[in-house]
């Protein structure tokens, strides 16, 4: 199955808009567990989607 | 059959091969450099046998790096950060889950994981449970203990990952884990060969009930060989009316490889999430091509907290030389994970592996799931001696069996044994893992 039938690097893109927001989250609410805790959780299971999706992308950028 | 997309991930898993090796490398390259950066242990290491990060430009220059085994794992924990010391890559307040091996040969190994990495552990088995057909709609059954032993606890979150529905049953003895799956409907169940084997005989012997007439479709085996070796596959899947698919992970590498819906007679590698290199065991080179066994040697890409870099296994595997009808471009294992280097040995000058026995005894009608092996030295001559037992309804075909028996082994292994039939029930029972293979040469 190749890799044309999903747009890899539009999902990649909206991967890294995740990080980026949950990051940001995080920086905002340093004291706030709830916050903080709950990102790095989200911050994991974005590790995954890059495990997925973002090795790939970066794999074919060189 | 199955309902939805065929694979966990449709680009990885169909990846050209020889795409999937450049990213093997950067993964690689990766992994080692945050060894490298976070770990003094492999620092250490690496600094003492003269490579470094920049060194590793191809998947040859791999083998260059020095290996780690269980041993090495062994003499540089029980130091801090307790109870891991050096190998630990991240700080002590990012571990956040504890497990640790069987300890069957020995101290344990302590396995430290981050949240990331329970994650990626989830990950790896979502890979696996899809493609042996785990979907949103199965209701899993897992008779485990859920205890330091990382075991299944991966297996259940990859479920739930999957969105399956999973039924923990820790705690619940034999026969309440068979009542259960039988209340509840249950559809797919995980455990090891030997636990399998033993619900079917409690579920016939003890509850007059047929595990076959349940509603267990599919059943995952890890944990010990078993589910690749035929008759032992045919059995469970006999006694349970449902297939079985092989899995063989480990605490400290993970969830490493999977057989498939298609179950192609071996066990395909995650090359995504792993390198899997097998060295010869007499020459120490690397087996590139199909048709020759030799030792596991394994790397995790993304294991944060203690990283598996050439950690030597003693698995001993072969490639398949062919591919598989899945479509999966993940290579295949031929016949599963085939024994364990340290099970492997010399016996009367000729190479024996305790798992060609199982396959004959499992192989032959009239004889029960249990045996056990050990070998001795009698007066100066080593001696090999197989217990089996005898199912009663086989009784007035005792000499028949020895004799066959007999026979299919000497020309399996190319050995002699001393048989001792036992009735049913005399053998002993395992729990979950089996240890019937005992070498008493070294007991004085």
């Amino acid at each position: 199955m190749s890799d044309s039938q999903f747009n890899l690097e539009e999902i990649d893109r909206l991967i890294q808009s995740m990080k980026k927001a949950a990051k940001t989250a995080a920086e905002q609410a340093e004291s706030f567990p709830a916050v903080k805790k709950n990102v790095d959780r989200i911050l994991a299971s974005i590790k995954m989607l890059e495990i997925n999706i973002s090795d790939i992308i970066t794999l074919d950028d060189e | 059959m199955t309902d939805g997309p065929v694979y966990w991930n449709p680009v990885l898993e169909t990846y050209p091969l020889e795409k999937i090796r450049v990213l093997q490398l950067k993964k690689f390259n990766k992994i080692f450099q945050w060894a490298y950066d976070n770990s003094k242990f492999h620092r250490k290491l690496y600094h003492e046998a003269g490579v470094g990060p920049d060194d590793i430009r191809t998947l040859e220059d791999i083998q260059t790096i020095p290996k780690v085994d269980k041993s090495a794992m062994q003499d540089i924990q029980r130091k801090d950060p307790f109870p891991y010391g050096d190998a630990l890559c991240v700080p002590l307040e990012e571990v956040t889950e504890y497990r640790q091996t069987s300890g069957t040969t020995g101290q344990p190994v302590y396995q430290p994981d981050t949240w990331q990495d329970w994650e990626w552990w989830s990950e790896s088995w979502a890979y696996l449970l899809w493609a042996q057909g785990y979907r949103p709609h199965d209701r899993v059954f897992i008779p485990f203990g859920y205890n330091v032993f990382v075991a299944f606890w991966a297996g259940h979150y990859g479920a739930e990952k999957i969105g399956c529905e999973v039924v923990p049953g820790g705690v619940l003895d034999t026969r309440a884990r068979i009542l259960k799956i039988q209340e509840l409907n249950a559809t797919a169940m995980m455990g090891t060969p030997t636990y399998i084997l033993g619900m079917a005989d409690t579920a016939v012997n003890e509850m007059n009930l047929d595990p076959s007439q349940l509603t267990i479709s599919k059943i995952t085996c890890a944990g010990e060989p078993g589910a690749s070796i035929p008759s032992t596959k045919r059995r469970i899947e006999e006694a349970w009316g449902a297939k079985v698919y092989d899995h063989a992970g480990a605490t400290e590498i993970g969830a490493w490889s999977y057989e498939c819906l298609e179950q192609p007679g071996g066990m395909h590698v995650n090359e995504a999430l792993f390198l899997v290199e097998i060295e010869d065991i007499e020459t120490g080179e690397i087996i590139e091509k199909p048709g020759r066994r030799g030792k596991m040697i394994i790397t995790a890409f993304d294991r944060q907290a203690q990283p598996c870099i050439r950690f030597d296994s003693k698995d001993i595997i072969e490639w398949d030389a062919n591919s598989c009808s899945c479509g999966r471009t993940f290579r295949l294992i031929k016949d599963g994970v085939v024994g364990r280097a340290d099970d492997i040995t010399k016996v009367k000058g000729v190479l024996f592996a305790p798992s060609a026995v199982e396959d004959v005894v499992r192989g032959l009608d009239g004889l029960g799931n249990e045996y056990e092996l050990q070998i001795d030295t009698v007066d100066n001559r080593e001696q090999i001696t197989l217990q089996v037992e005898l199912m009663p309804e086989s009784e007035t075909r005792r000499e028949t069996i020895e004799a066959e028996l007999g026979d299919q082994l000497r020309l399996k292994t190319n050995l002699r044994y001393d048989l001792k039939f036992r009735k049913y029930g005399e053998l002993p029972r395992y729990q979950v893992k089996a240890n019937r293979f005992k070498d008493n040469r070294n007991n004085l």
